[in-house]
């Protein structure tokens, strides 16, 4: 049994589901009941098996270290988020496993082989879409997967592979006349020629709307389904939340943390917070909720929030109130995400733009 | 409307401006020199000197007043050419383009005509029909002298008569001379544009990077760029011969010469903007850097006009510029068909593209620092 972690498009809530290798299911969110498919496709002999092994690695320009002795592990068949703010060094690091950069000590082993000396068998087993990538002005969308598949002995189906990006009605048009969404699209289209095991995402939903952003993520799900291992560097902790099975946060050239989503909010988020809208006698609520030892804080329109350890003590709280007979609009639950994993960590918050604040 | 935010924008596009050295550099420098390329063609920074090739046959005491009066005027840069060979094959061996002939007899005829009032000596002025500035000037020099010599020895009858021989057996005209220089130039345009396009743009948008990470080797990559290359410099030479052709009649002759001269080329030039994308990382600044390059060197090297017509000075550095070679070495092979100097042309032209083209090479790099 293997457990699956998705974030709801419904109500944002963090859900896990469990399930056998190989199943799909239709499961309801438990918060929310809104149904969603779940599948199981992680063969289970890959889960513990390291696509991408770092060791020690560390890269000096001049004075200044952007990537300083940094170490982690990526399995086969996950989707790993490298997440920090820009200049963290994410890139540097991507593009030393990607072999573009020497390293200034430290290796790098991708399924297995040694990057610095067998780089060439490495070349046919992954496929890569740099950051701020663009392709070919005036090749077609076809055109231009061709001529990239052609520089491998590995070949996917080009058709296939313009179906997979729901791509097809586009295949045709030059590269240039393409919305940033589907010229991205494309860049992930054009990492899957050679059919890779592991794929690196550099950035890739910089720039984009959030409409173009989701259909890109939807994408790079995809690929978690076709079991291909996913390397995504990003400064959106959305993103990271919405698409990673583990995430590893760079600051400064050190990676902070690491661990799933689950792993990281529990260690490094903050309580549960309960927030109670529309309370009809809020001193009363006030002196229930303080008298239990919570720190209350009031809001606007006869609002008060309690951040609260652990999300079980919320059907306590509603008891205790619905006993003194206080009635309420409604409640919102509101559990710690990475924003907050990553202000308690760093004192800042990342800004969209990929800066910290 | 709001002046504060017109200061504040034009403050920071001059900051902006300036933050790029690269930019700033080539936006003076390119007019700067330009200036002083036009400066010294048209208003006369040292003054032009035309060379004549003079062949004395008959070596006496009159034929030497008559190449002093020649040196005497101060433009002409005379050169002599010794009488053991038949002129027509110093004009080809030697690429000479004007040449004046004085016949054995010379001073004898001219003595007797003292005596006899129907004799007539003719020299024989031979010139390049293309070059039509240096034809004039040193015609007019010529022309001048003798009309001079006549009046002194009979004040009135010219003894002494000047005969025009073309260098070439056919007439050639201006157009002969611009479609070789346009082909040369044409192609030297396209290669250090592209070069500089794969080398800045592909960097900037990260094919580059991601060329890196698939099979092809950068030698590979950069091979199959020269087929491309020369494909476009076989085209745009086929399109510039058959305007010429159609168009004005010029005749051409493709031979085993012009195609090396022209593979050459391609390979040279696309040395050349290898190197300035290697050093040059911004495309913009890259593009100016290449203009800055080509566009003198475009009217130095005698595209559009015989570099003989210039002042000593450029002509030098004319004779160190790559184009000029090829310019040079497209119009003896297609035009003049004069194998010899077409040949050392070409030679001259394969060692620069090796020179250029290697260091090119070398310097292109996929790895990022």
């Amino acid at each position: 049994m293997i457990q699956k972690r998705f974030k709801c498009p419904g109500c944002s809530e963090i859900v896990t589901f469990t399930g056998n290798p190989g199943d799909s299911k239709i499961e309801p969110c438990p918060s929310c009941g809104m149904n969603a498919q779940v599948r199981f496709v992680i063969p289970q002999d890959n889960v513990n098996e390291n696509a991408i092994e770092v060791t020690n690695l560390t890269k000096v320009y001049g004075d200044v270290v952007a990537v300083d002795n940094i170490s982690f592990n990526v399995k086969k068949g996950e989707i790993f988020a490298f997440l920090g703010p820009n200049g963290a060094g994410k890139t540097t690091t991507v593009e030393i496993i990607e072999s573009i950069r020497e390293p200034t000590s430290g290796t790098v082993k991708i399924l297995g082989r040694d990057v610095s000396k067998q780089f060439n068998e490495v070349k046919e087993l992954i496929g890569i879409l740099p950051q701020e990538f663009h392709s070919f002005e005036r090749l077609t969308v076809r055109e231009t997967l061709r001529y990239f598949s052609t520089l491998y002995k590995r070949h996917a189906d080009i058709d296939d592979i313009i179906e997979m990006m729901d791509l097809t009605e586009h295949a045709n048009k030059l590269y240039r006349n393409l919305s940033g969404g589907l010229k991205q699209r494309v860049g992930v289209a054009l990492a899957l020629v050679n059919d890779p095991e592991i794929v690196f995402l550099d950035e890739p939903t910089t720039g984009l709307d959030p409409r173009a952003r989701r259909e890109v993520w939807s994408v790079i799900s995809g690929l978690r389904r076709r079991g291909k291992t996913v390397f995504l560097t990003t400064h959106y902790m959305e993103e990271a939340e919405y698409l990673a099975d583990h995430i590893a946060i760079i600051h400064k050239g050190r990676i902070i943390a690491e661990g799933s989503l689950e792993e990281l909010i529990s260690k490094h988020g903050g309580d549960v917070t309960m927030r109670v809208m529309g309370c009809k006698d809020i001193i009363t609520a006030e002196e229930i909720l303080t008298d239990k030892g919570f720190k209350v804080i009031k809001g606007v329109n006869s609002d008060l929030s309690v951040k609260i350890p652990y999300k079980e003590l919320v059907l306590e709280i509603l008891s205790d109130l619905r006993h003194a007979c206080i009635e309420y609009d409604n409640i919102d639950i509101r559990r710690s995400n990475l924003e907050e994993v990553f202000l308690n960590l760093t004192g800042s918050r990342l800004s969209e733009e990929g800066g910290e604040n | 409307m709001n002046l504060r935010i017109i200061a504040v924008d034009f403050v920071y596009n001059i900051k902006a401006w300036m933050r790029s050295r690269g930019t700033v550099f080539w936006s003076l420098l390119f007019p700067v020199m330009l200036i002083l390329l036009f400066g010294a063609i048209f208003s006369g920074l040292g003054e032009a000197k035309y060379t004549l090739y003079v062949q004395d046959l008959d070596d006496t005491s009159m034929s030497h007043m008559l190449i002093d009066m020649i040196k005497k005027t101060g433009i002409v840069d005379v050169k002599n050419v010794s009488t053991d060979k038949p002129i027509t094959d110093y004009i080809k061996e030697r690429n000479i383009k004007n040449l004046l002939v004085i016949p054995s007899g010379y001073q004898e005829i001219v003595n007797g005509s003292f005596m006899d009032d129907s004799v007539v000596v003719n020299i024989t002025y031979y010139y390049d029909p293309a070059e039509q500035q240096t034809n004039q000037v040193l015609d007019n020099v010529i022309s001048n002298i003798i009309h001079g010599l006549n009046m002194r020895l009979t004040n009135s009858r010219s003894i002494i008569n000047v005969k025009h021989e073309s260098t070439i057996t056919e007439e050639y005209g201006f157009i002969d001379f611009f479609i070789p220089g346009m082909i040369g130039f044409t192609i030297m345009q396209q290669s250090i544009y592209g070069s500089i396009e794969r080398n800045t743009k592909y960097r900037k948008d990260g094919i580059l990077r991601k060329l890196q990470t698939t099979p092809i080797t950068r030698y590979e990559w950069i091979l199959a760029k020269m087929l491309f290359m020369l494909f476009l410099a076989f085209i745009s030479t086929t399109v510039s011969i058959t305007v010429g052709v159609l168009a004005f009649g010029v005749k051409v002759n493709i031979n085993l010469l012009s195609i090396i001269v022209i593979v050459a080329t391609s390979f040279l030039f696309s040395g050349v903007g290898m190197i300035i994308g290697r050093f040059v990382k911004e495309e913009e600044t890259a593009d100016m850097a290449a203009g800055a390059i080509s566009f003198p060197m475009m009217f130095l090297a005698g595209t559009f006009f015989a570099v003989d017509a210039m002042p000593p000075i450029l002509q030098g550095i004319a004779r160190v510029l790559p184009l000029y070679y090829v310019n040079e070495g497209l119009r003896s092979s297609m035009i003049y068909s004069n194998e010899s100097p077409a040949i050392l042309d070409a030679v001259i032209v394969l060692v620069f593209a090796c020179v250029f083209f290697v260091l090119g090479v070398l310097v292109t790099r996929w790895k990022e620092d």
